[in-house]
């Protein structure tokens, strides 16, 4: 909670500063709290805070799953295929793409529980084996939807109209889903409290009669659904994915949404809010170089440096607080 | 220009007689290998060019896609054909500047020539391919076509450190601002490009990743509510940019430039929401890249190796501008070739 | 399982010819044991006994390769620690393993929690647990969490949720290693209440008071084989060493030296935990000064703020009669002021490297820009052969040492920094009686060959033989000094639980 609100209050202080800059003299408007800027951040955030929660729910056990991008990348070719190669409907072509990423998550959580095998080597491995098996799958083409699936990228370019210049992007609304979600399992459910003892003490969490290696292989469930989820999101906001490409690193974004967020990569520790905060910065940070610099050259460097900042004025805040609270 | 291409052409052929007739005492194919700069359309309508050639000069030929499109990649690529043992290698280098050394020493153990994107530095034999430079103002070209009272124009790249892009990139800005031809001048980012009816307010790159072009072409019309063109320099680009104008409802008030051939744009040219493209002839850099391979490959005497070569070592295979006049004649002949329906 | 079911005469929990090996070691060899209803029963060994493994056996940890348990005469199979649970056998860590980032009922609770399908039901736990807490005397708010309480409290914790397990057979593995004496107290008036509700203790201790205060019976384990059986009258430490060891110890108080000048002198030093309370004291040369106080007494504050791994709140510490000023334990050991930590595998030792590596850490000596390999293996060695560290090589990685052998490389890696002034917090804590006897004889030696000795103990028994003279703590500050003939339990006690008049 503590991780949350100072996430937050960097978040406000870049989106206040971009605001303030983004001024338009002539037209007088603030070009970043314009609803049509606001209307692509939210959608961005959404799109990215799934993936942000697909990382969270392995690093909560104290594992890591670094095949999200690649995961991504599975649910953008594979969808795309079942709806116009094999004429699949909408729906279908969904749910078996999500059937398939879960399957995935089975597959490395059977290997992390179950064979005891290194989470960052399965997930490495995964990586590179999904993205490759992908390239073979298209044959490097391009997959698209081409008109195939209008209905369905309502899904990710859908708008609630919410007034009259202004519509709720629905992968937003995605992401409060799964948020809520989230946070009803992670502190209402038996689940939740489980997969947070297993997080951070396996062997005492195993003693107190917790099954310790179902809860973790379905954590990795969750996450490659999610990574999945996000992949169909991606690719039905884009109309076209290319297997070399699609979704490449998207798993650094994920883990920096969540570590930002408070999710301690020790695992046992993390919250629902910092989540959707920490994936927020990191969309916020390249709209405001787009829309204040007249270059983006400088994005990586801004964006490294700006979390950088932030986790040092936490810790130093942090320090600074605790040494007052003690009375002298 | 012409000219020299069917030279060489007619060269092949009477190479590939003399081959057929000579051919039992050699009956070892040339082995080579066409090598591009990323995964993408783009080189599948090459590598149909490769297939095409390997029939019609009797070689064999790899074709090599670097997946995430790094120049480190590249490199890898390059040394495993080494040492795999190839006659020749046709490479679009993805960072010439630096590559210099390494196609160097590939040209040390195998023919080698450059395609798609030049290293004038480097001991290649010759370079197969356009001009990107001119290519970029025959885009430069459309924009002026699509705006003819001039206004903002947002360019967009995968990256400006590949040679290709660059010169694309300057091209435009150089026809758009009516300077004079010098593929040698090199704009940064963030100069400001102004000059007669027409400015090029920015370039944003997206290092390949769609989303992030997406976004991008997102904030510019956030920013700058007078963007006129959105010009898109890479294949994947002009079909995000259309998308993301269609959704904020300012087709028509944003024209569309782009590059390439991909579906998506063809078919925005067709709806008449894209006004035109530049499009190159993938097909034939596969073909003649291998074509000149095999004869240079076939002939061992140096002198008449060199008489091979063509003019200024340069095989020019010109890019052509598509708009709504001439799209239907192209699209159709693309899916001949690539046999797609 | 039911008590319907259950054979009266039998025993509650049996364990028939146990036998069970490790790669290279035969851990148990056909030990027998029986513990009836209403009984405690305690284990007593060194370490290395077997213990440990006949108690995980009894649990369910480790399942055995021959023999058979029984609870009420009849078969038991345990799977896992959850199927011993289920049967109403709990076993209560030595090392304490609660899920610290969960709150108190939530830890109370673990892997039985209240629900309504798949959710918690949050408030009948909360309020449950406040039931259960207030049996073993622990009062904190259920919400609190775990990580916030201190040692002795989550060990009560422990306890409880054995109990609201309604565990028939607790099996308790030094419990009260890390409890102050009032805890211990608390404690053992539990286990009396839980011995008069019929319910079966197996109780491991190396305390020898606590086996001769509380248990029934004492089992013996010897090189994994019954070593005989002691019953509740024929309990004397004297009979309890020669249950375990065969050998007596000597474990008298030492005549003291006469003591040099000034080791080690504190000037107001102020701990962050008690910034309000200045602590001054002296020791000489030659001399072992004991620390007694209950738990949260700021004893091991005050240890951690004398070498600066915590910050030191004013005040001035001076080694041989030069002033250390800040710098850390670095510049401490180089001013010869070490501290041996009192969690041995958190804080002393790199568990998973080696016992090279682990001697050489703080003196690390490199040639150009590599390890001074000669250096760090001859140091090794000599103080393998020094110490009597029993290791199978100077490579055998420290995690697999037993708890007196890993105690042993600590004091080995810090004596290697030459120090004037050793500082030891709680050196004996989980070391048996036959390594805990070698530990007291090397004090006494590096004392006698000139070192000042502190140590902070909670076990009464050790300060008193021990200690030359004791400070005793309370609060942060130190309110008793006492030596000689004062140097008795009773006054120890009166100092430490502010009996005395204020």
């Amino acid at each position: 909670m503590k991780k949350a609100l100072g996430i937050g209050v960097l978040l406000l202080v870049v989106a206040a500063f971009t605001a303030w800059r983004s001024h338009d003299p002539e037209t007088g408007r603030y070009v970043f709290l314009s609803a049509y800027n606001l209307e692509n951040l939210l959608q961005r955030i959404g799109l990215f805070g799934v993936l942000g929660f697909a990382a969270a729910f392995v690093i909560v056990t104290g594992g890591i799953d670094l095949s999200i991008g690649a995961v991504v990348c599975v649910a953008g070719c594979v969808l795309p295929w079942l709806l116009r190669d094999r004429g699949c409907g909408g729906g279908a072509a969904l749910v078996l793409t999500l059937l398939l990423c879960a399957g995935i998550g089975l597959w490395h959580g059977l290997l992390v529980a179950g064979l005891g095998l290194q989470p960052f080597v399965v997930t490495l491995c995964g990586l590179l084996l999904y993205r490759g098996w992908m390239r073979g799958f298209s044959d490097d083409q391009t997959m698209g939807f081409g008109d195939a699936a209008e209905g369905l990228r309502w899904l990710a370019t859908g708008k609630l109209p919410l007034g009259e210049s202004f519509g709720l992007p629905v992968p937003l609304l995605a992401l409060a889903f799964i948020a809520v979600g989230t946070w009803v399992v992670w502190s209402r459910t038996v689940w939740g409290r489980h997969l947070f003892a297993l997080g951070r003490n396996e062997e005492a969490a195993r003693f107190a009669g917790v099954p310790t290696r179902r809860l973790t292989i379905a954590a990795y469930v969750a996450c490659s659904l999610l990574a999945g989820f996000g992949g169909c999101l991606f690719v039905l906001d884009v109309n076209s994915a290319q297997a070399s490409s699609f979704g490449s690193f998207y798993e650094l974004y994920a883990i920096a949404g969540a570590v930002l967020g408070g999710v301690a990569l020790r695992g046992g520790e993390g919250s629902v809010l910092g989540i959707v905060l920490g994936s927020a910065l990191m969309q916020v940070l390249p709209n405001t170089i787009r829309l204040l610099f007249d270059s983006d050259r400088m994005e990586f460097a801004v964006v490294g440096g700006v979390i950088l900042f932030g986790a040092i004025a936490d810790q130093v805040v942090g320090r600074w607080a605790s040494r007052r609270r003690r009375p002298a | 220009m012409t000219m020299h291409r069917r030279a060489v052409f007619a060269f092949a052929a009477a190479l590939l007689l003399v081959a057929a007739v000579a051919g039992q005492d050699a009956p070892r194919k040339p082995k080579l290998a066409f090598v591009t700069n990323c995964v993408a359309e783009f080189w599948t309508v090459g590598s149909f060019g490769v297939e095409a050639a390997k029939a019609e000069f009797g070689v064999d030929a790899v074709v090599r896609m670097p997946a995430n499109g790094t120049a480190e990649e590249q490199k890898r690529i390059l040394e495993d054909l080494l040492a795999k043992g190839v006659d020749g290698i046709a490479v679009s280098p993805k960072d010439p500047e630096n590559m210099t050394a390494l196609l160097d020493k590939v040209a040390g153990r195998a023919l080698l020539v450059t395609h798609d994107s030049d290293a004038p530095k480097s001991k290649r034999l010759c370079y197969v391919g356009m001009d990107n430079y001119d290519a970029g103002r025959l885009c430069g070209q459309l924009v002026k076509q699509a705006l003819p009272d001039g206004g903002a124009v947002v360019l967009f790249v995968g990256n400006l450190d590949q040679d290709n892009a660059r010169r694309r990139r300057q091209g435009v800005i150089d026809e758009l601002l009516d300077r004079s031809r010098d593929p040698a001048r090199f704009d940064k980012q963030d100069a400001p490009l102004k000059g007669g009816k027409y400015e090029v307010r920015a370039t944003f790159t997206d290092q390949f990743d769609r989303q992030k072009g997406k976004a991008a072409a997102q904030d510019a019309l956030a920013r700058w509510s007078d963007v006129a063109a959105m010009v898109g320099l890479f294949e994947y680009e002009p079909p995000l940019l259309l998308e993301t104008v269609k959704a904020a409802d300012r087709l028509g008030k944003v024209k569309i430039v782009g590059f390439d051939e991909n579906d998506a744009t063809l078919q925005g040219i067709v709806d008449g929401h894209v006004h035109g493209t530049v499009v190159q002839n993938p097909y034939e850099y596969g073909r003649q890249s291998l074509a000149l391979l095999a004869a240079l490959v076939r002939e061992k005497d140096a002198e008449r190796r060199a008489a091979l070569m063509p003019k200024e070592r340069f095989v020019d295979i010109p890019a052509r501008a598509i708009t709504k006049a001439n799209v239907e004649a192209f699209w159709t002949d693309l899916r001949q070739k690539t046999g797609r329906k | 399982m039911t008590p319907a079911a259950a054979r009266p005469d039998a025993p509650l929990l049996q364990a028939r010819g146990v036998g069970k090996s490790y790669p290279g070691v035969r851990a148990l060899a056909g030990v027998d044991f029986s513990l009836r209803r209403g009984e405690v029963a305690a284990l007593v060994g060194e370490n290395g006994a077997g213990k440990s493994t006949l108690m995980k056996v009894l649990a369910g940890v480790v399942q055995p390769d021959d023999g058979q348990i029984l609870l009420d005469g009849r078969a038991l199979r345990l799977a896992g620690p959850a199927d011993a649970l289920r049967a109403g056998i709990a076993l209560i860590h030595q090392e304490l393993s609660l899920c610290d980032n969960l709150t108190v009922a939530g830890a109370l609770f673990l892997g039985a929690e209240l629900r309504r399908g798949p959710f918690l039901r949050r408030q009948a736990m909360r309020s449950q647990a406040r039931e259960w807490l207030q049996r073993v005397g622990l009062a904190v708010d259920p919400d609190k969490l775990v990580a916030g309480l201190a040692p002795g409290q989550k060990q009560l914790l422990e306890i409880a949720r054995a109990l609201r397990a309604r565990a028939r057979v607790l099996i308790m593995d030094e419990p009260t290693s890390s409890l102050t004496m009032v805890e211990t107290a608390r404690l053992h008036e539990v286990v009396r209440e839980l011995r008069g509700e019929g319910v079966g203790v197996v109780y491991i201790s190396h305390r020898l008071d606590e086996v001769k205060a509380l248990a029934d019976r004492a089992v013996g384990l010897r090189d994994g084989r019954n070593s005989g059986e002691l019953p509740r009258e024929a309990i004397t430490h004297e009979a309890l060493v020669d249950l375990m060891v065969g050998r007596q110890l000597a474990t008298a108080r030492r005549q003291p030296h006469a003591p040099g000048e000034v080791a080690l002198r504190v000037d107001g030093v102020r701990t962050l935990a008690f910034p309000g309370a200045p602590v001054r004291f002296e020791v000489r040369r030659r001399e072992i000064v004991g620390i007694a106080g209950l738990l949260g007494s700021g004893r091991s504050e005050l240890l951690r703020a004398l070498v600066g791994v915590d910050e030191r709140l004013g005040g001035a510490v001076a080694v041989a009669g030069l002033p250390l000023a800040g710098g850390g334990p670095a510049a401490a050991a180089r001013a010869g002021l070490v501290l041996l930590p009192e969690d041995r595998k958190a804080q002393g030792l790199v568990l998973g490297m080696n016992v090279r590596e682990n001697l050489s850490l703080p003196t690390l000596r490199r040639r150009g820009w590599l390890v001074d390999g000669a250096y760090e293996r001859d140091l090794a060695r000599r103080t393998i052969g020094e110490l009597g560290i029993a290791a199978n090589s100077i490579e055998q990685v420290v995690g697999s040492l037993s708890g007196g052998n890993q105690q042993k490389v600590v004091l080995g890696k810090w004596l290697a920094a030459t120090p004037k002034a050793l500082l030891l917090d709680e050196p004996t804590r989980g070391v048996d009686v036959g390594a805990r006897a070698e530990i007291y004889a090397r004090l006494h030696a590096l004392a006698a060959a000139g070192l000042a000795v502190v140590f902070v103990s909670s076990d009464l028994e050790e300060v008193l033989t021990l200690a030359d003279r004791a400070l005793v703590m309370r609060a942060g500050a130190i309110r008793a000094e006492l030596a000689g003939d004062r140097l008795t339990e009773r006054e120890v006690m009166l100092a430490a639980t502010s009996m005395e008049a204020e």
